[in-house]
């Protein structure tokens, strides 16, 4: 029996088929977070609601204390110091990274010989084990021998040696700085490369209305580059807010506690005091805040698309 | 491929860890062995293949096969408990001693009594570490502790002689500080390893750490301020770790330092003329008490007997005799059996200022058990506080939690 | 222009006055491994009395390790673009309700400390049985820097104009044909930066190398300097000669792909 398909089935079955392959697009990636994201983000936010400490692992026992592990972690006589130095820590290296990248982003955004190869060797931080570069950022930010201070006293800028890492005063300060520092390629490249997706003509034209340097920023850069900037504030906030090895490797906390964050304090509550739900806690507190600065992001993009 | 992703779809949804019944399904005791696995933490040459030459040794004097793994030092725990929850521990287990007691507590580890094994001989130390509510847990071959280093020439030509009390390590270090040279370098950083440098000078004064606020451990807070203060140490003693230590102590910016035998090799490498003395004492009448380091044996309960009796007769045999004199000899430590002693001195004559400080080397674990770390943050922030300049030794400690 | 060759010569020497502030504590690393102590106090600014003996240790031992570190960051690179860039797009193009929701989870994934997810993976992976396995690390990194591609590379192709797109449509081409013909060359930069940055998170991974694998088998370098660092005492000589070592055929692969990141990319497709 023939069947006779009308123009606005056989549409409609296309349209379906299109679909499909729509949603075909985003699923491998749906399903590899669900994998390797879904358990732990569970696991995480159900052990902090649990006592769940060392003998836990070889008996499986973790009974359920409700919000008791939030409480001994909020009432912790640290927790306000951390909170506010995380406060001040992502504060610091967001604004100093972000800043930095940007001007660099657009100094490299011009020709010149061998623009290529230093904008490559600029990502050489990050092509080093952490323990490397903690280790060689000690040795420069040694107090007595340490090669900043010596540089500076031969400079003249300071009478005598910054304890960069040996005082309380000073070390988040050293932190933040040497944050900064392994942060500006990652903020450099992304920034880069969204300056290189502007097209050269719409410079041109404003050029020819006679709008160059701060005023074709205004009006041409930074509205096309607003997309790019925004994910890579807000994948930076996040970041920084996790951020532990950089600060273990340079003061383990210290000196007196003077460098401890959220971050450093969930990773020693749960690997060396091994109090696993305290431990996680503490990083689902932290998960909250960045959730806050997630929501204010997905606004923004939102409205930008819609406008 | 469908079994798997239904392995998949339970490990992804809420599953608690439930403890499978150890089904006593596991061959009798007296099966044969083919092979055991081994986990420990000498991943760092040269010390992986000499554990590994002593470790085949014993393989084959017990007739099995060893796996062994070596993981970086500080991510042994991690290992341990991502095993214990997957039910994969090794058969043999290496363990710091500081971490035994915890260990031991949460049932992970059989009594070694059980097998037979006894520490009539041993130094005390090692003992207490690894002993748990009266059991053996763990059988430690060799240990070694901290002591006074000095560079022989840098004294002599000062005109000055190693200290015995700390008003002598005091003057002596002051007059040893000149140009970039401190004159005693020591590690006072936020971790355990702070922590275990500060035992020292708590102990021999007479300080406990079950009673952190009590007079003897101010005083010995105020030792470590007046080094600080007087200028006779750096103010980067709160960033130097042991190594760091070590560094200065060779590149001539610290004419003695607070440290262990590990780094005679680069010392010797080095050829800095060095000598070894106690920590000195307060008081006339107080001794010398330094803190217990290195690593024991143990055995994980697995359930499978027969293992675990091989397992056992794996740890008797790295504690006989010759191999902890090898393993003393290969690692910078002294062996823990006391009878060995003299003749350890004998043939390895660089160390003997550390073999009487082992033999009364006390364990971190042996008051406070597996409340040891707690009290270990304690001491290092207490520490810190006053070397910074927050508090004052007579209440530091108050303020850093005791 | 004749004024125009002096400035960028001026340019270029301020680059490299840059280049040096930023990349002085890897010159430290040099200097350091360099120096016959291996003492990370070397006191001088240039090794004067330098020595390749950790040089000759590192290539010895972890020549091996190299070769897999760069499998695994391959593998990685091209496993996350290919996942990655159709979810991009579609989030990036498509009318989904339900986009807001996606981009929430993308973000809360990286939100979650790398310790907990490696935990949680080796479990898994011990299940399944491809703990110390170069495809088994090729997936854990991929899967942890995919939500980071999506969320990269739809910033990149919100700018892409919808006209080009529906110019494709009438033509006739479905939407992969879109993507793959038209979408993708012009996403070039985006592309290539993910890819850069993929190969920099494997390259640099300790937490998965340390958790997923048990046996000496498959060592990526960043596990494998720990040959070096023992619990008390450390060769930094070779340390930091491995280090080295590693970042070689890595600034090769950085220096080609910047090549590509060019100009114009979006501006021809529009002609």
């Amino acid at each position: 029996m023939t069947k006779t398909t009308s123009p606005a089935s056989a549409r409609s079955t296309g349209r379906r088929g299109e679909e499909i392959t729509k949603i075909l697009f985003v699923v491998p990636a749906a399903v590899a977070i669900v994998v390797l994201f879904g358990y732990p983000v569970v696991k995480n936010l159900v052990m902090s609601f649990q006592d769940y400490t060392l003998a836990t692992f070889f008996t499986g026992e973790a009974p359920w204390v409700g919000l008791q592990n939030f409480a001994t972690v909020v009432g912790d006589a640290l927790f306000t110091k951390a909170l506010v130095n995380t406060a001040l820590f992502t504060a610091g290296s967001i604004a100093g990274q972000f800043a930095i990248g940007l001007a660099l982003a657009l100094f490299f955004h011009r020709n010149f010989p061998l623009n290529r190869v230093v904008r490559a060797l600029f990502l050489l931080p990050w092509l080093m084990p952490l323990i490397v570069g903690s280790a060689a950022w000690r040795a420069v930010l040694e107090q007595d021998s340490g090669i900043l201070n010596v540089t500076l006293e031969r400079l003249g800028i300071i009478d005598s040696p910054v304890p960069w890492l040996a005082s309380s005063d000073v070390a988040l300060v050293s932190v933040i700085l040497v944050n900064i520092w392994l942060g500006i390629p990652f903020n450099l490249t992304l920034l880069y490369s969204g300056l290189q997706d502007i097209p050269e003509e719409l410079y041109e034209a404003a050029a020819l209305d006679g709008a160059t340097g701060w005023r074709s920023f205004r009006y041409i850069t930074w509205p096309n580059l607003r997309e790019v900037v925004g994910i890579v504030l807000m994948l930076g906030v996040i970041y920084t807010l996790k951020v532990i090895d950089i600060i273990l490797g340079l003061t383990h906390g210290g000196p007196a506690n003077a460098t401890e964050t959220i971050a450093t304090q969930s990773y020693e509550r749960s690997f060396v005091e091994f109090k696993f739900g305290q431990g996680a806690a503490l990083s689902n507190i932290l998960i909250v805040i960045s959730l806050a600065f997630a929501i204010l992001y997905l606004r923004a993009t939102r409205r930008r698309i819609d406008e | 491929m469908k079994k798997r992703l239904a392995t998949l779809a339970a490990l992804v949804t809420l599953t608690p860890l439930t403890l499978a019944a150890c089904g006593d399904d596991s061959p009798p005791a007296n099966a044969t062995v083919d092979s055991l696995t081994l986990l420990d933490y000498y991943s760092d040459e040269p010390t992986n293949s000499l554990v590994q030459a002593l470790v085949d040794k014993c393989g084959t004097a017990i007739g099995t096969k060893i796996n062994r793994t070596a993981v970086p030092g500080p991510s042994l725990i991690q290992k341990v408990l991502q095993q214990a929850s997957s039910k994969t521990l090794p058969d043999v287990l290496m363990l710091d001693n500081p971490d035994i007691q915890q260990i031991a507590a949460t049932g992970a580890l059989a009594p070694l009594g059980d097998y037979g094994i006894k520490t009539d001989g041993y130094a005390e130390g090692p003992v207490s570490a690894a002993t748990y509510k009266g059991k053996l847990y763990g059988l430690q071959p060799a240990a070694n502790t901290i002591g006074i280093f000095y560079n022989k020439d840098v004294l002599t030509k000062a005109g000055v002689t190693p200290p015995t009390t700390w008003d002598e390590l005091k003057s002596t270090a002051k007059k040893l500080t000149t140009g970039d040279q401190y004159g005693f370098a020591f590690n006072a950083t936020a971790d355990f390893e702070g922590a275990w440098q500060f035992l020292p000078p708590m102990w021999t004064n007479g300080g406990d750490e079950t009673k952190l606020k009590d007079p003897q451990v101010a005083e010995a807070l105020a030792l470590w301020k007046d080094l600080v203060d007087s200028g006779v140490s750096s103010k980067s003693v709160v960033t130097w770790g042991q190594g760091d230590v070590n560094d200065q102590f060779i590149a001539g910016k610290a004419a003695m330092m607070l440290n262990g035998p590990w780094n005679i090799p680069a010392i010797d490498k080095a050829k800095v003329n060095f000598g070894v003395v106690s920590f000195p004492v307060n008081k006339a009448g107080q001794t010398s008490t330094a803190p217990l380091g290195g690593e024991a044996w143990t055995v994980p309960q697995t359930g499978n007997k027969a293992k675990m009796n091989k397992a056992a007769e794996f740890v008797k045999c790295m504690n006989s005799d010759e191999n902890q004199m090898q393993r003393a000899k290969d690692g910078g430590l002294v062996p823990t059996k006391l009878a060995l002693a003299d003749k350890f001195k004998t043939e390895v004559p660089s160390m003997a200022g550390f073999v009487d400080a082992v033999a009364h080397a006390r364990a971190r674990t042996g008051k406070l058990g597996e409340k040891w770390p707690d009290t270990a943050k304690v001491i290092y922030t207490g520490m810190q506080l006053v070397l910074t300049g927050q508090a004052a030794p007579a209440d530091a400690m108050a303020k850093a939690g005791a | 222009m004749s004024a125009r060759r002096p400035r960028a010569a001026i340019r270029t020497a301020v680059a490299l006055v840059l280049l040096a502030l930023m990349l002085f504590p890897v010159y430290w690393m040099l200097n350091i491994s360099l120096q016959p102590s291996g003492n990370t106090l070397s006191g001088t600014f240039f090794p004067t009395d330098p020595t390749l003996a950790g040089y000759r240790t590192a290539l010895q031992d972890q020549g091996r390790n190299l070769v897999t570190s760069l499998l695994v960051a391959s593998g990685t690179v091209v496993v996350t673009l290919l996942v990655s860039t159709p979810c991009a797009y579609a989030l990036a193009q498509f009318r989904f309700r339900w986009i807001s929701w996606a981009l929430l989870a993308l973000l809360i994934s990286q939100m979650i400390p790398g310790i907990v997810i490696a935990n949680a993976l080796y479990t898994l992976y011990e299940r399944l049985g491809v703990l110390n396995s170069v495809p088994g690390l090729i997936v854990a990194n991929a899967a942890n820097a995919i939500p980071f591609g999506i969320l990269i590379l739809r910033s990149f192709m919100l700018g892409v104009p919808p006209s080009i797109v529906e110019a494709a449509r009438v033509d006739g081409a479905g939407p992969i044909r879109s993507l793959v013909s038209v979408v993708v060359p012009i996403s070039r930069n985006a592309l290539i930066t993910v890819g850069l940055f993929a190969f920099l998170f494997a390259w640099s991974d300790f937490i998965f190398a340390l958790t997923l694998t048990t046996k000496g088998t498959v060592v990526p370098v960043t596990l494998g300097i720990y040959t070096y660092l023992g619990a008390h005492v450390d060769n930094w000589s070779a340390v930091m000669a491995t280090a080295v070592l590693a970042c070689i055929p890595a600034v090769i692969l950085l220096v080609v792909a910047q090549k590509y990141i060019a100009a114009g990319a979006t501006g021809g497709a529009v002609k």
